[in-house]
C-alpha cells in the first residue's frame, strides 16, 4: 500500500566527503535520517579506508611490515576486490597502489614518470597473491606491498548510506557520492527515479547537457572515466587507470564506462577494470555476465568518439 | 659585431625584421638573453630582480639604479651571484650601451620622465603600474611610444598575465557567466601601509605612497590591477565614475586616503556596475575579486579562482534525481568548481616571460601603452572623483587611444 501523497515529503542531505560531494535524497513522512548520521557514517569509512587520512586503517596497513587487523568495512571491500580480481582475470587489482603513486596519481605529484626498470621493480610488489586474509588479519607478503581501495570504496559508500536509510525504514531513496549512486523505490507519485549520465566534455565550468537518462530501478550506477583525471607527458595524455599487469597507464579505447549492477560495490568494482580491458574484451565479458548493464563511450581507431550500450542497458533508457 | 650596434643598424635597414636579427644572435654566446637595467630598487624593484634571476636563459640583470645608497646595498645583498653595475643617476644607467631593456619601478610621479628618457635611449621598457602620474602624461607617452615602433613597452599590470586570468577572460567572452552586471573588488589590509624609515629625512622618499605629490594612493597602487583587468577582459572602460573616501584609520600626516570606494558605470555589451574599494583598517576580505552574471559568479584570488553557477541553474538538473560521472574534484564546501586545477605562479613570472617573447618577436604586449593609458585614465578619474568630491565623466577624446 502506498502512503497518501500529502504525508510523504522529500528530504535532501548535501555534504562533503572523500574529497568530493555527496547527496542523499529520500522520501519519508519525517526527516528520520539527519546529516549528523550521514557525516558520522562517512567519517567511519574514512577511518577505515581513506588513503588521505594518515591514521586510517588502510594507511596503517600500507606502512606496516606484515599486515594489521582490519574492520568490517575494510574486510567487505577486500573480499569483494579479490572476487572482482578473479572475475576480471587480474585487471582490477587493489595492490596497484605503488604504481599509481609512481605515475603521479597518488597523494604526491611526481617530477618524472618511471622508466621501464623502475616499473619492473615495482611490479614485484603488485599482484593478488601479495595480500591475504586470515580471520580479521590482513597479511602482506612484504613491506613494499600497498593497497588502494579508492576504485571501489565510493560505490560501497553509496551502499552504506543506503543501508543507513533502510535501517530507519526508508524504502524510497537515491544516495550519491562522487557520481556513484545507489537507488531504491520510486517517487510518491509512482514515478521511477531517473539518473543522468554526464557528458564527457571535461568542462566543469560549463557542462554540456546530460548524455542519457535512465531509470535503473533498485540498483546502483557508477561511472569510471579517463576524461577528468589525466596528466600530460610529452604532449600525450596519461590515464590515471594503471594496468596492474603491465605496470603502465591504460592505452585502451574506452573513455568512459557507466555500469549498472545490483549494488554500488559491484558496479564500482568492475568499472575501472572495463577501462583497462578495452571495448572488445568488455563487451565480451558483459555478454557472459547478464547481471551487469553498461553504457560505454570509446574512441574509434580513426579518433572519432562513439558510444555503445548493452541490450539490458537500453531497456533502462528513458531518453 | 657588438650587439647594441647591430640592433641599431638593423633598425636603419628598411624591412629588416627584428626577429631575424635575433636569430643571427642565436649563434652568439649571449644569444637571446635580454640584458636588463632596473631603475628603482624598492620592494617592487627588488622583487622583480628576484623573478628575473629565476629566468637565467632569458634575462640578465646587468645594471641597477636607485637614489638611496642603502637600497643599492640591499639589492646587492639579495642577489649574491649577480654581477651588476650600480648607478645613482638613471641617466648614467641609460648611457650603458649593453642594457637592452629597462625595468622602471620608481615612485609614480617619476614614471613618465624616466619612461621618456628610457625610450629616447632606444631601450625596451617594462614600466610598473600605474603607467603615469596623470592623464596628460598618459596621452603624451602614447604619442611617444607610437613614434618608436621598434621598442617594446609593457606596463606592469602583472596579474593579468597569469593563465588563470586569461582563462577568466575566455570564460567571460564565451558567455559562461551570462550577462555580467556586477563587479566587486577589494584590496584591504589592517595596517598603516608604511615602510620603515631609517632616517626621518627620508620619510617622503620612502613613504611616497602617503603623499599626493608622488602617489595616486590606493587606487593607483592596488585597485588599478582589477580596474585594468576589467578594461582588458571586456574591452571596455567606465563612462561615469563616482567615489567617496577619506583618511579614517591612520591620521598620521598622510595625504592619500586610507579608505576608498569607487563605483564605475560601464556601458556596452555588458552594462555593469563596478565596485572597487580598499581600506587600511580591516583585513577580513583581503584581496577580493568577483565577477557576477546571470549564469554564475567567478571569485578570484591572485593565484586561484572558482566558478559558482547560479543556484537556479543547478536546479534545472532536477529533471533527474542524480547524475553519474567520473569523480569531480571539488575544492571547497560551498560547491564552487576550480577554474584551473592548480594554483598559478606569481603574476610577475608570467609577465616577464611574455615581455621576453614580445621583445624577441617584436610584438605588442597584452599590457601595452594603450591599455596602460586607459587604466591610468580610470585611476586618475577615480582620484579626481575621490578628492574633488564629484562625479567624473569619461571624455570622448580618451577613446581615440
Amino acid at each position: 500500500m502506498r502512503y497518501p501523497l500529502a504525508e510523504v515529503k522529500r528530504f535532501e542531505i548535501n555534504g562533503y566527503a572523500q574529497g568530493t560531494t555527496y547527496k542523499v535524497t529520500y522520501y519519508a513522512a519525517d526527516s528520520i535520517v539527519t546529516q549528523q548520521q550521514t557525516d558520522s557514517l562517512l567519517a567511519a569509512v574514512d577511518r577505515s579506508v581513506s588513503l588521505y587520512s594518515p591514521t586510517s586503517l588502510i594507511t596503517k596497513f600500507n606502512h606496516s611490515a606484515k599486515g594489521i587487523i582490519i574492520d568490517k568495512t575494510f574486510m567487505v571491500l577486500i573480499k569483494k576486490a579479490q572476487e572482482i580480481n578473479r572475475a576480471t582475470g587480474g585487471l582490477v587489482d587493489i595492490t596497484v597502489k605503488p604504481l599509481v603513486a609512481a605515475w603521479g596519481f597518488g597523494a604526491k605529484k611526481v617530477t618524472e614518470f618511471p622508466d621501464s626498470a623502475k616499473v619492473r621493480e615495482i611490479l614485484k610488489h603488485v599482484g593478488p597473491d601479495k595480500i591475504w586474509l586470515s580471520g580479521n588479519f590482513l597479511h602482506k607478503k612484504d613491506p613494499q606491498v600497498q593497497i588502494d581501495l579508492n576504485g571501489i570504496a565510493q560505490g560501497y559508500t553509496a551502499d552504506l548510506l543506503a543501508e543507513l536509510l533502510e535501517k530507519h525504514g526508508i524504502k524510497n531513496y537515491v544516495t550519491e557520492i562522487g557520481g556513484e549512486l545507489r537507488i531504491r523505490g520510486h517517487k510518491p507519485d509512482g514515478e521511477p527515479f531517473k539518473i543522468g549520465i554526464e557528458a564527457i566534455d571535461d568542462n566543469d565550468i560549463n557542462p554540456s547537457p546530460l548524455l542519457k537518462i535512465i531509470a535503473p530501478g533498485d540498483r546502483a550506477v557508477t561511472t569510471s572515466g579517463n576524461y577528468r583525471k589525466h596528466l600530460q607527458a610529452n604532449g600525450r595524455q596519461i590515464s590515471h587507470i594503471i594496468d596492474p599487469k603491465t605496470g603502465y597507464p591504460t592505452q585502451k579505447d574506452i573513455i568512459s564506462v557507466t555500469v549498472v549492477a545490483k549494488d554500488g560495490i559491484t558496479a564500482d568494482g568492475f568499472d575501472n577494470g572495463f577501462v583497462t580491458m578495452g571495448l572488445r574484451q568488455t563487451l565480451d565479458f558483459l555478454s557472459k555476465n547478464g547481471n551487469l548493464a553498461a553504457y560505454i563511450i570509446y574512441k574509434k581507431a580513426n579518433g572519432a568518439v562513439a558510444d555503445t550500450a548493452t541490450a539490458n542497458f537500453k531497456t533502462l533508457e528513458v531518453k | 659585431m657588438e650587439r647594441r650596434t647591430f640592433v641599431k643598424s638593423a633598425g636603419l635597414l628598411a624591412g629588416a625584421s627584428f626577429l631575424n636579427t635575433t636569430n643571427v644572435f642565436a649563434e652568439d654566446d649571449a644569444a637571446g638573453i635580454i640584458r636588463i637595467g632596473v631603475i628603482g630598487c624598492g620592494d617592487r624593484g627588488k622583487g622583480i630582480i628576484q623573478v628575473l634571476n629565476q629566468l637565467p636563459g632569458k634575462f640578465k640583470v646587468i645594471a641597477v639604479c636607485d637614489v638611496l645608497d642603502f637600497r643599492l646595498d640591499e639589492t646587492k645583498k639579495e642577489s649574491k651571484d649577480a654581477n651588476f653595475t650600480t648607478y645613482k643617476d638613471h641617466r648614467r644607467l641609460l648611457d650603458n650601451k649593453d642594457v637592452d631593456a629597462v625595468v622602471v619601478a620608481v615612485p609614480l610621479n617619476m614614471h613618465y620622465a624616466i619612461a621618456v628618457d628610457t625610450l629616447n635611449a632606444n631601450k625596451h621598457l617594462y614600466l610598473e603600474k600605474t603607467m603615469t602620474y596623470d592623464i596628460p602624461q598618459a596621452l603624451e607617452l602614447v604619442k611617444l611610444v607610437k613614434s618608436k615602433p621598434k621598442q617594446v613597452v609593457q606596463v606592469g599590470h602583472q596579474y593579468r598575465y597569469s593563465p588563470l586570468y586569461y582563462r577568466v577572460k575566455e570564460m567571460i567572452n564565451k558567455g559562461y557567466l551570462g550577462d555580467i552586471n556586477q563587479i566587486d573588488c577589494r584590496w584591504d589590509r589592517n595596517g598603516n601601509w608604511r615602510r620603515p624609515v631609517p632616517s626621518p629625512a627620508l620619510e617622503r622618499q620612502i613613504n611616497w605612497r602617503m603623499y599626493k605629490q608622488y602617489s595616486g594612493g590606493l587606487m593607483a597602487e592596488l585597485l588599478s590591477h582589477q580596474i585594468d583587468f576589467i578594461n582588458w577582459a571586456f574591452d571596455t572602460h567606465p563612462q561615469q565614475i563616482f567615489a567617496t573616501g577619506g583618511i579614517d584609520t591612520f591620521k598620521d600626516g598622510r595625504e592619500t586616503f586610507d579608505n576608498v570606494q569607487v563605483m564605475f558605470r560601464y556601458e556596452g555589451q555588458h552594462s555593469m556596475v563596478g565596485n572597487f574599494g580598499a581600506t587600511c583598517g580591516n583585513a577580513h576580505d583581503g584581496y577580493l575579486f568577483k565577477i557576477k552574471g546571470t549564469l554564475g559568479t567567478i571569485s578570484l584570488l591572485t593565484d586561484e579562482g572558482k566558478f559558482f553557477p547560479e543556484k537556479k541553474l543547478l536546479s534545472d538538473k532536477t529533471l533527474v534525481d542524480g547524475v553519474t560521472g567520473a569523480t569531480r574534484i571539488v575544492w571547497n564546501k560551498e560547491g564552487g568548481s576550480p577554474i584551473l586545477p592548480e594554483k598559478t605562479k606569481d603574476g610577475t613570472w608570467y609577465a616577464f616571460n611574455e615581455f621576453y617573447k614580445s621583445v624577441q618577436n617584436k610584438t605588442l604586449p597584452d599590457s601595452n601603452v594603450f591599455t596602460g593609458a586607459r587604466t591610468a585614465i580610470c585611476v586618475h578619474s577615480a582620484n579626481a572623483a575621490l578628492y574633488g568630491k564629484m562625479p567624473v565623466t569619461w571624455k570622448p577624446e580618451y577613446d581615440k587611444l
